[in-house]
């Protein structure tokens, strides 16, 4: 092989090689922000004691995105039940936002103890997830860790129910048409695990998994209430949905002894509350003014 | 065509020759590139997943086709004609081809393409982890590289070609190919990773976009200049300009579609589902890729068949092995 024909096969194969180590290596983060997972402490005492709440209202500011038209012909019965069906993902109403997963992420009872650290009764109720109009209702929802979700299908046709959670186990399960019920528990505290159905991608919803019972998704009104929680001080955060793995505002908020503490967020154009957004992966490469709206 | 034929070669390729079985081959080639664009359209549709199971789907050998279904199933029956017509072709060529190579390679594509039906049923088993997801993507331009093969083995034209005399100029023309043909291999792998990287509602990850990014000028310059060498060394032989001057504007083209299919992937994110122009221009440009692998490889060929052989080379074949 002469010199020039090494030259070319070395700059090939060195450009490929470069382009295959670069692959291999800097993957994106891993790391899971928001979500305070773990199995239940063993040996936790439940907590006995005075209560107060945390309540508030969740608003958008700016002129929120206009939601955008879905295409439900790839399935007649979608197509026939929904019609009209638009995204959701920011559902504003006189300046009020909807579908805020509020919840108490860490904190410190009074007298010094975590509120991570008292054992939480599951609740014996099932939460309910239902597929209506080839759309899932709620869009947002939270449960304890253990507590059964009740998931049922009211179209005319099937739906795949597939759950991606970074620490709980994923599954896909197919729901025809009057089918019973599935029910499900999640065992491990995850916020928020995303939701899809693989035979109608536009589909989702965002279950929030929390070991303890102080969480909220936030109302037509923008408005929450989480009940019964311990005088201390929190760490309170509010969860939208949004880019790849939804936008969150922390608040320090203080609950005193069987009083009421308020948790006002503003999400938007600068909203000024701590944010913090819950990506997950490398941002991608973006040019300006695309891929923008 | 311009390379000349001797009565020689003639002769061969009519004791050779079997029509039937070329066109069968192209049958199966042409197959796998169909089969090659529905798993496209699986992955931009996300529809991998639309039923748990496999190989039935939703329990039924034949369910509705409705939704993301559509493409999962409808991969599933092209995937199942394409092996049914290699398992046609490994018992044709068993009884019609003379050659005992083409039939090792037969038995190789039927064992390739059954490799990647279990691969496509590891990804549903699995719930598409990257790996498997990428592997299923390569092993099939690996298998459409094997089927195109065989198409070429068993062609008139392959069978016809006479040696040229020498080599004109350098670096041989065997080597360049085989160069391009490894360097767009690699780039394919790096478009199946980066592909099932992240579904249609998440942004791709940049160290892949990069890499291949990279790897386009990579195979720009590998095939480049491979095809340009071979168009300005055998001016008037068609039988080696041809396959150049495809894959030539066949990469003209793949680029082209490379940006576009990036700039439309960039919006996705934002939209409430998998939409066109995203789909078809990434569906496009798979299908491009392999056409561009394809063309090479008959390039690669071809070089090889009526190229004698570098001096180096010839010495060190001639060479005793050492133990």
């Amino acid at each position: 092989m002469n010199k020039q024909t090494k030259v070319w096969l070395v700059l090939s194969i060195a450009l490929s090689l470069l382009a295959l180590g670069s692959a291999c290596g800097g993957g994106g983060t891993t790391t899971n922000s928001p979500s305070s997972g773990g199995d239940a402490t063993a040996a936790a005492a439940p907590y006995s004691g005075p209560t107060g709440t945390i309540s508030g209202v969740v608003t958008f500011n700016g002129t929120p995105p206009a939601p955008k038209k879905i295409d439900t012909t790839a399935d007649a019965a979608c197509a026939k039940a929904n019609p009209n069906l638009v995204t959701d993902d920011t559902m504003v109403k006189d300046g009020k936002l909807q579908n805020v997963f509020v919840y108490i992420k860490d904190g410190t009872v009074e007298g010094g103890k975590k509120i991570g650290d008292y054992q939480w009764s599951t609740p014996t109720t099932a939460v309910q997830l239902d597929q209506k109009g080839c759309h899932y209702a709620p869009h947002v929802l939270g449960l304890q860790t253990n507590q059964k979700l009740s998931i049922t299908n009211s179209d005319q046709t099937q739906h795949n129910i597939h759950p991606t959670p970074k620490l709980n186990q994923e599954w896909n399960q197919t729901q025809a048409n009057g089918a019973p019920p599935i029910e499900k528990t999640f065992t491990r505290a995850e916020t928020l695990i995303p939701v899809k159905c693989n035979q109608h991608p536009w589909m989702k919803a965002y279950i929030g998994v929390l070991k303890t019972p102080f969480f909220k998704v936030s109302g037509e009104d923008g408005s929450y209430t989480i009940q019964g929680v311990p005088p201390g001080k929190y760490t309170v955060v509010a969860w939208r949905e949004g880019g790849a793995n939804g936008t969150e505002k922390t608040m320090e908020v203080t609950v005193p002894a069987s009083g009421a503490a308020k948790a006002d967020f503003a999400f938007g154009e600068g909203a000024t509350t701590s944010n913090k957004p819950s990506l997950q992966m490398m941002p991608a490469l973006e040019l300006p003014a695309i891929g923008k709206h | 065509m311009g390379v000349s034929r001797d009565p020689e070669n003639t002769d061969r390729s009519e004791f050779l020759m079997n029509k039937g079985l070329n066109r069968f081959a192209i049958l199966v080639a042409c197959a796998t590139f169909f089969l090659i664009i529905a798993g496209a359209l699986v992955t931009s549709n996300d529809a991998g997943l639309a039923t748990p199971d496999w190989p039935t789907s939703n329990g039924l050998l034949f369910p509705e086709m409705v939704g993301n279904l559509f493409w999962e199933h409808g991969h599933r029956m092209v995937a199942t004609t394409v092996g049914l017509l290699t398992i046609g072709l490994a018992v044709y060529v068993r009884f019609k081809e003379k050659r005992m190579w083409i039939w090792k390679l037969s038995f190789f594509a039927l064992l390739t393409v059954i490799a990647q039906g279990l691969l496509g049923a590891l990804t549903v088993k699995m719930m598409l982890p990257l790996g498997v997801s990428a592997a299923h993507g390569t092993l099939a331009q690996l298998f459409f590289c094997t089927t195109v093969s065989l198409a070429v083995f068993t062609s008139r034209s392959w069978m016809e070609a006479r040696v040229l005399p020498e080599e004109k100029g350098m670096p041989p023309l065997r080597w360049l190919c085989t160069t391009a043909l490894v360097t767009i291999f690699l780039q394919l792998i790096l478009g199946a990773t980066l592909r099932h990287s992240a579904t249609w509602d998440h942004h791709l990850p940049v160290h892949l976009v990069l890499a291949h990014v990279g790897g386009a000028f990579a195979v720009t310059l590998a095939l480049g200049g491979a095809a340009v060498s071979v168009l300005r060394r055998h001016k008037g032989e068609t039988f080696l300009t041809r396959p150049a001057t495809i894959a030539l504007v066949l990469l003209v083209v793949q680029l082209f579609l490379g940006v576009a299919a990036y700039l439309t992937r960039l919006a996705s994110p934002n939209e409430p589902q998998p939409l066109n122009p995203m789909i078809s221009i990434t569906v496009a440009h798979v299908a491009c890729g392999a056409l561009v692998f394809a063309t090479t490889i008959v390039l690669t060929l071809r070089t090889f068949r009526v190229l004698p052989a570098s001096e180096a080379a010839m010495e060190m074949a001639a060479r005793p092995q050492e133990s």
